[in-house]
């Protein structure tokens, strides 16, 4: 049984964080270290593996196919780098728990992507949630134990959805077998669609799908800035989205409807998010909501019934979690430096910290999809997968399908605009003289930030030949898709020598027409004070101010949109009805003894 | 071990405390300790050897009609159990908890006497005796409610009574009715009668027992004395009301009396769905605006006997299932959530949510336990909770009622925001307290660890191979229910 593979990717760091409970930290480090090599090196090994499952109580409960090796390798490539950046720099009082829950979340996160069998994968699916709890409850801001709360009960609540999904797809299997990857349940009735929704529910409560996504913002600003790079930007995504991914494959047959139902939701996701980081004024929630607005995309990907913009989706997937990690990352650099996350207290750190600001801007080019960075390439895929689902449709549903395109490629514009805000606000604008002391980041959280940024340039540029025909498109082939045509042509060391030449060119008429002569700035002939320093937060003031944008934004900082905030007006108001049905006196409860007696002999006459 | 030993042994020893103990309470707590250790060992001796068995216990030699049986079967063993193991923590946890309020011995006799009257009510095979034990347990409850001695327990404590009472009265017409028409108190005889007795007085005896019942187990509507009278009782007879009593003087006789001897008429099942369902919702919107903790815990209890409900009503082997394995594992996680309010009340002199703040630092053991009540309640693996309610969603699709069942699904959400909401604001809350000394005893943490060990070890009670003798056969004693009479009655 031990020497099982799959089974050792989940007990081995389940183990470490057991024991690291009882250790001192710098061995816990080392220990959770050493994890990580070993799960990575099984990793690899298990890269031509065939047919490996794990076997208890004559069920299978883990199998590996193409599709949960893809999302494996994400798992244990994100978390090994993050951890490089986690090893120094982590809060002293927190840091005994963090290195004990860094591995449970490793253990439960492969658990999950491993399972075959609906219990464990729903077991391994509610303590990754669970983990998720435990790192937000670490957080030190004031509002933390209210977003730890929010947190859990979405996460928590989206579980309780899954089980009965999972039921039901098992009851609509006909009460046969718990597996997940051979149901394919038809959507005919009722029934079949209450699970498909149950089981979106959950997918989009992990990845961060409207209307679900609320979770995200505040777990961004209110937990240790590792756990929001390792969570809510890598694993939660990869599990979410790998979720998603299994219902359109192998848990559900999927109809037009759904599809147009999935790409209006990614749409809004895209749009309704970037909408919301535009206007942030904190680093964190700004990325925190670009998290969500990305998940969109991939949304639109797998849900649009397009192959190519599946793989797309799929490709999106890893590609986001690696310039979204790496962002979160180079933002914890500044943060643990100068102490503060608020875009109005920072800028001009590009002097003092260059290699974070380069790291930072690799990361909000690919985010902002400029070639030939990778989130160029993926979101391409995405888009050419939809134009081709679009052309095979009736001409309503054409519409209806290009609307969503528009939205989702206008997001991606205003996702490059406000990351223009983001890197102003930190690296560029006017060196401010009380950041003068400040170091450079620690070497590790350099070499962390830099494997991300290599693998955003790598996954860029050798698209096809290195994460698509190595991992996503066996993915594909394994789920019984067949492989993607490519309609358009992209060749990136074509894209580069074009972009390389615009470039050149701008730099060229730069020079020829050079007439800047570069001085301090002066205000009526006075030295320029702080308070005259340009922001980037007030970059798009005036897309805030603009009617009907205007209301909706005071609406949405009154949390009128927020899930959470409606059902908990909702349950309140609710309860102060029962609650006036309880004023403690004697002679009403004794009334409704007597009224429950009297219902049930009329109930029971018939 | 025999039988009578289960009522005689804490029966003798509440007289015993009243006799020898002096002013001091030492003596009185470890008697009762003892006594306890001696009736859950018994309990688990009688379970490793006797479980698959149904042993008959004629009191004085007495046949059926004129002597009073007492009966064991694999339910009798496992509800002997959970009264064992509650009552055992609870006193471990009294002995520092109740000095807090007096110290005299009236707490562990009353208590002793508590335990007597639940054990009797699980173990006789009589209906008037069933009746009797169980007003021996609410006698004492009333008491141990108000032993607090402030106004607002009195308040509540009367509130019971009358409440108690009034269902007593019904539960006692119900019996004479029974009487007269079968012209035998043996559970086992009524139930062989049953089949050949006009359905219209199964009916009416059936509605009166459902409410005298009933509001022992506080299903809504008759649940509205449970929110007092368990906020208000000493923490650790709040964990024995809302842990154990509910189940045994409600669920259990339910069981009983619904299963064993009507032979779970369909109407009645559907009945328990319904009502199962409106307790989870209604008691699960209270909980969630409560701010004192131990009232939100006491809304809670109602809503998890919702559960049991819903999978009794279910009434297939999986629902029956959920609802034994939830029996067990309400017992645990309520006590412990109580034991942990207790401890709070202790240190913090207040049970308001508001008024506590950041007891994460101070203390950690309450804390942490009751993270670990919290999750497990609501339905987070790897939490024994988790399991029950899993097996009860499943139960309810699987015989055709999904909308039950997404009933069920958002009870568990409420639950979930309940009880984070104590997590947040008890434990975790940014306001501090001023309070800097931490009043929890060694025992106290004692009781709180082992419920906490039990949250995550009872989740071995699914697993196939230990399931099959632990939880199977009491599924078949509640499933085969025509099984009972004959065994009792020797055929």
């Amino acid at each position: 049984m031990l020497n099982n593979n799959l089974l050792l990717l989940i007990l081995i760091p389940l183990a470490v964080s057991f024991l690291n409970i009882f250790l001192p930290t710098i061995i816990r480090k080392i220990l959770v270290f050493a994890t990580l090599v070993v799960t990575s090196v099984i990793t690899v090994n298990l890269f031509n593996a065939n047919n490996e499952t794990f076997t208890l109580f004559s069920n299978t409960v883990l199998s590996l196919d193409k599709m949960s090796y893809f999302a494996l390798a994400g798992i244990q490539l994100l978390s090994f780098i993050i951890l490089i950046f986690s090893l120094k720099g982590v809060e002293k009082n927190i840091e005994k728990q963090f290195f004990a829950l860094y591995p449970l979340t490793l253990a439960f996160s492969n658990g999950v992507v491993l399972s075959e069998n609906s219990f464990s994968f729903l077991i391994f699916w509610g303590m990754s949630g669970l983990t998720l709890y435990l790192f937000s409850l670490l957080g030190k801001t004031k509002d933390s134990p209210q977003t730890a709360k929010k947190t859990f009960i979405i996460i928590g609540g989206s579980d309780a959805f899954l089980i009965m999904g999972l039921a039901l797809v098992w009851f609509l299997n006909s009460g046969n077998s718990w597996s997940l990857l051979s149901t394919n349940i038809p959507l005919v009735d009722g029934l079949s669609y209450t699970a498909f929704f149950l089981f979106l529910i959950a997918a989009f409560s992990k990845a961060g799908g409207f209307p679900f996504h609320t979770w995200i913002p505040d777990y961004s600003k209110d937990s240790p800035i590792e756990s929001v790079a390792l969570l809510p930007a890598s694993l939660d995504k990869l599990l979410g989205i790998y979720l998603l991914a299994r219902m359109f494959t192998t848990i559900f047959e999927i109809n037009v409807i759904i599809n147009l139902i999935i790409v209006t939701l990614g749409a809004l996701t895209i749009i309704i998010a970037v909408m919301m980081a535009m206007i942030q004024h904190n680093g964190r929630k700004l990325l925190g909501y670009h998290a969500v607005s990305q998940v969109g995309y991939m949304i639109m990907g797998i849900g649009s019934g397009s192959v190519l913009a599946f793989a797309g989706g799929l490709f999106h997937m890893i590609n986001n979690t690696i310039y979204k990690s790496n962002l979160f990352l180079t933002l914890g650099s500044v943060e643990k430096r100068t102490g503060t996350s608020d875009l109005d207290k920072l800028g001009g750190l590009g002097k003092v910290m260059p290699f974070t600001f380069i790291m930072a801007l690799i990361g909000a080019l690919s985010i902002s999809g400029i070639p030939p960075f990778n989130g160029f390439f993926s979101k391409w895929m995405i888009y050419q997968g939809i134009i081709e689902k679009t052309a095979t449709l009736s001409a309503g549903y054409q519409i209806w399908m290009i609307i969503c395109l528009v939205l989702a490629i206008f997001g991606s514009a205003l996702t490059l605009a406000s990351f223009m805000k983001f890197i102003h606000a930190i690296y560029l604008g006017k060196y401010q003289k009380r950041f003068s002391t400040i170091k450079k980041a620690p070497v590790n959280q350099i070499l962390s930030t830099g494997l991300l940024s290599l693998l955003c340039i790598i996954f860029g540029i050798w698209a096809i030949k290195i994460p698509l025909n190595n991992f996503i498109l066996p993915a594909l082939q394994d789920s019984g898709l067949s492989s993607p045509q490519f309609i358009g042509t992209y060749n990136p060391q074509l894209m580069i020598i074009l972009f390389g030449l615009a470039f050149i060119t701008g730099i060229i008429i730069f020079l020829f027409t050079k007439k800047i002569k570069l001085d301090e700035n002066y205000l009526g002939g006075m030295d320029s004070e702080e308070r005259f320093r340009v922001l980037g937060t007030e970059f798009y003031n005036e897309v805030k101010e603009m009617t009907p944008l205007n209301t909706l934004y005071k609406w949405a900082e009154k949390k009128y949109f927020d899930i959470y905030n409606i059902s908990t007006k909702f349950t309140i108001s609710t309860a102060k009805l029962l609650q006036k049905a309880h004023p403690g006196q004697l002679q009403l409860y004794l009334l409704y003894i007597v009224v429950g007696l009297l219902i049930f002999f009329i109930v029971s006459l018939k | 071990m025999i039988l009578p030993l289960f009522i005689i042994i804490p029966l003798l020893s509440a007289f015993l405390i009243a006799i020898v103990s002096g002013k001091k309470d030492n003596f009185a707590n470890g008697l009762s300790i003892i006594s306890a250790l001696l009736l859950l060992f018994g309990a688990i001796y009688n379970f490793i050897t006797q479980n698959q068995e149904v042993i008959i216990y004629k009191i004085g030699n007495w046949d059926a009609p004129i002597g009073i049986n007492l009966v064991q079967d694999s339910l009798t063993i496992f509800m002997l159990i959970i009264v064992g193991l509650i009552s055992l923590t609870s006193l471990i946890y009294s002995r520092q908890y109740i000095r807090y309020i007096s110290t005299d011995w009236k707490y562990y006799s009353l208590f002793m006497f508590l335990i007597t009257g639940m054990n009797g009510v699980i173990i006789t095979g009589d209906l008037f005796n069933l009746y009797v034990f169980m007003e021996i347990a609410l006698l004492s409850t009333y008491a141990l409610v108000a032993y607090g001695g402030k106004a607002e327990e009195f308040e509540a404590s009367f509130k019971y009574a009358i409440m108690g009472i009034v269902s007593s009265t019904f539960i006692l017409v119900g019996i004479a009715i029974t009487y007269s028409a079968t012209s035998t108190l043996t559970l086992a005889k009524i139930a062989e009668q049953i089949p050949h007795i006009n359905t219209k007085i199964v009916y009416l005896v059936g509605g009166i027992f459902l409410m005298g019942f009933g509001l022992k187990a506080a299903i809504i509507p008759f649940h509205t004395w449970l929110p007092d009278a368990h906020s208000s009782a000493p923490a650790p007879i709040s964990a024995m009301l809302s842990g154990v009593m509910i189940k045994v003087l409600g669920i259990y006789a339910i069981i009983r009396i619904f299963y064993n001897i009507f032979g779970a008429p369909e109407f009645f099942l559907n009945i328990f769905m319904i009502l199962g369902v409106i307790s989870i919702l209604i008691a699960g919107f209270l909980a969630i605006t409560q701010w004192d903790m131990k009232r939100l815990l006491a809304y809670s209890s109602i809503s998890q006997i919702g559960y049991i409900l819903l999978g009794l009503g279910i009434g297939s082997t999986l629902g029956i299932l959920g609802a034994v394995f939830h029996i067990f594992n309400h017992a645990i996680f309520k006590s412990l959530l109580f034991y942990n309010a207790g401890s709070v009340e202790m240190t913090t002199e207040t049970r308001d949510l508001k008024k506590m703040g950041n007891l994460k630092k101070l203390m950690p053991v309450t804390s942490k336990t009751s993270m670990i009540a919290s999750l497990a309640i609501s339905g987070i693996p790897p939490f024994n909770g988790f399991f029950s309610k899993l097996i009860i969603i499943i139960a309810a699709i699987q015989s055709g009622h999904p909308i039950l069942a997404a009933l069920a699904v958002i009870g568990s959400i409420q639950t979930l925001a309940a009880l984070l909401k104590v997590q947040r604001f008890g434990f975790h809350s940014e306001n501090k307290t001023e309070v800097t000394e931490n009043k929890t005893s060694f025992g106290m943490k004692f009781a709180m660890i082992t419920l906490a060990f039990l949250c995550f070890a009872g989740a071995i009670l699914i697993i196939p191979g230990i399931r099959e003798v632990t939880l199977d056969p009491i599924v078949e004693v509640i499933k085969n229910n025509g099984e009972y009479m004959n065994m009792v009655l020797g055929r």
